[in-house]
């Protein structure tokens, strides 16, 4: 369970010690196998309260901890997946599935039955030897999430992982990542900017308003799995968003 | 960056296995016209104002020549250039080992480069002959004298342009490392050093360029052997074909060193081509 309690981070403090207070008084919890979607209009500190979770930035007041250990790094049972997907330029499909498996010290073949299997399973077989560059954009994210599942995370940070991507491509990967979880149940906390992508993937919805970032609501999303993408055409769904839009609307307007 | 195109194109059409004797040296042909054409060309104009001027300072291009067969017939050049060599080869590793360490330190970690960022600077803007007399104190007439020399002119542009190597790396990349549990070491070792590398070697290459300088000034000025004191004893005795001749060994010794450096460069950093 990742726990996160009167959580504030500040970012740059300037000269006049007057810094930018990114996230204020952040309390949530996200459940053992549970998928969260984050959504707010930018500048709420969403990917910065995502950072913190990963462990990849300090926090300055408050709480946050995985199965009550304080979050001071990163740590094996966390994974993530990035928004423009880091992978090594230099290293083929394979080498950039088993990079957190070998820095970890993990003997190679097994680095390698382990890749093999998630190159099936995100469907990339045949591209095994391509540089990333060689492929789109779609099939770079289906490697970084196969590189986040390689080290076998409970906990999968998902940070705007299909925001760079085309509507089609997105869509497509939406579909085999809720597959994909229905296999697995990992815990799941994923940022979005897209109101049907929140809807479409979570369990909950967490609302955040910008300037200060704050939790504005945990919205429940009573759709069953496993979801079809027939759900989007559901009056739960539709509803939900209507409501996601009113809010968003409202903390946007004026600021656009 | 043409040669690097023209290289990677002849690298991949050697793997098709049908490749004749004569297609390959026609393809060279093709490929390489312009540098070939441009080379004979210069060589006719060398030989036509060699003569027609009859200046003293410019002998035509084949007494140079000439004098280029009598030095490697009688062994001069032989013996001279392999002590010009070990200096630049053994001048050229220290400078290259000082500059991706300091250059790596300074890109990774800014009090590292606020601190040595002003002296390096000074000493790549500084000509580095101004060196020499105190190298000349310190060692001698010794090997090391030449070595400093060449170290002080190699180094320099090794270091900054490793630092700005490191420096520009993708910081996602580091980000992406470290949720992977990756330390400092292997955040230099998996991503900031394969990152860094292309950027690197292109500092590299004006590092040999300046090496093969500080080859020959050092030569000439404080320790007298090698290529660059056999030029300054025929400079002296105003023999301009048998200096123009030893220029052409150093000129040839720049173009294979650039080469070796080129070719480990488009075996190292294919991908970023």
């Amino acid at each position: 369970m990742i726990r996160v309690r009167a959580l504030s981070k500040e970012f740059g403090m300037r000269d006049n010690g007057a810094g930018v207070l990114a996230l204020s008084d952040i309390d949530f919890e996200v459940n053992d196998n549970e998928f969260v979607t984050i959504i707010g209009p930018s500048g709420c500190g969403k990917t910065t309260l995502l950072r913190i979770i990963a462990g990849l930035i300090p926090y300055d007041q408050g709480e946050v901890a995985i199965d009550g250990r304080a979050v001071t790094g990163p740590g094996p049972e966390r994974a993530v997946v990035f928004q423009n997907f880091a992978l090594l330029p230099w290293a083929d499909v394979l080498a950039n599935i088993t990079f957190g498996l070998e820095v970890r010290g993990t003997p190679m073949d097994e680095c390698q039955d382990t890749a093999r299997h998630l190159i099936k399973l995100v469907g990339l077989e045949g591209f095994e030897k391509r540089l990333p560059k060689e492929l789109s954009g779609g099939m770079q994210q289906r490697v970084g999430l196969a590189r986040a599942l390689a080290v076998n995370p409970r906990i999968l940070l998902m940070d705007e992982p299909f925001g760079a991507l085309d509507e089609q491509t997105r869509r497509l990967l939406q579909e085999q990542l809720l597959l994909l979880w229905e296999e697995q149940r990992k815990t799941v906390v994923f940022v979005t900017h897209s109101m049907d992508e929140a809807v479409m993937l979570g369990d909950r919805v967490m609302l955040m308003t910008p300037r200060p970032g704050r939790v504005k609501e945990m919205i429940d999303v009573p759709l069953q799995r496993p979801r079809s993408p027939q759900v989007e055409k559901s009056s739960a769904f539709v509803e939900i968003k209507e409501y996601l839009w009113e809010n968003l609307r409202a903390m946007q307007v004026g600021e656009s | 960056m043409k040669q690097q195109a023209i290289a990677k194109a002849a690298g991949k059409s050697s793997a098709t296995p049908t490749v004749g004797k004569f297609r390959i040296l026609r393809r060279f042909a093709r490929e390489n016209a312009p540098e070939v054409l441009a080379l004979l060309g210069g060589a006719a104009l060398w030989e036509f104002l060699g003569w027609s001027l009859g200046l003293q300072w410019l002998p035509p291009f084949s007494k140079v020549m000439e004098a280029l067969a009598q030095f490697v017939g009688s062994g001069v050049i032989l013996a001279n250039l392999g002590s010009s060599l070990r200096g630049l080869i053994v001048g050229f590793s220290l400078a290259l080992i000082l500059g991706l360490v300091l250059g790596s330190l300074m890109g990774r970690y800014r009090h590292v480069e606020k601190a040595l960022d002003i002296y390096v600077h000074a000493l790549f803007v500084c000509p580095s002959i101004v060196f020499a007399p105190v190298f000349f104190a310190i060692f001698g007439l010794s090997d090391m004298a030449r070595i400093a020399i060449i170290v002080v002119y190699a180094m320099f542009v090794m270091v900054i342009n490793t630092a700005t190597a490191i420096r520009t790396v993708d910081p996602s990349l580091v980000e992406m490392a470290r949720s992977f549990g990756c330390g400092e070491a292997q955040i230099f070792g998996r991503i900031l050093l394969p990152a860094a590398l292309p950027l690197v070697f292109a500092g590299i290459r004006l590092g040999v360029g300046r090496a093969v300088k500080g080859m020959i000034n050092g030569e000439m000025l404080i320790a007298f052997v090698g290529l660059g004191a056999l030029a300054q004893r025929y400079g002296a005795q105003f023999d301009a074909a048998k200096v123009f001749a030893i220029a052409m060994v150093v000129l040839i010794i720049g173009l294979v060193s650039n080469a070796l450096v080129q070719m480990l460069d488009n075996r190292l950093t294919r991908w970023a081509g």
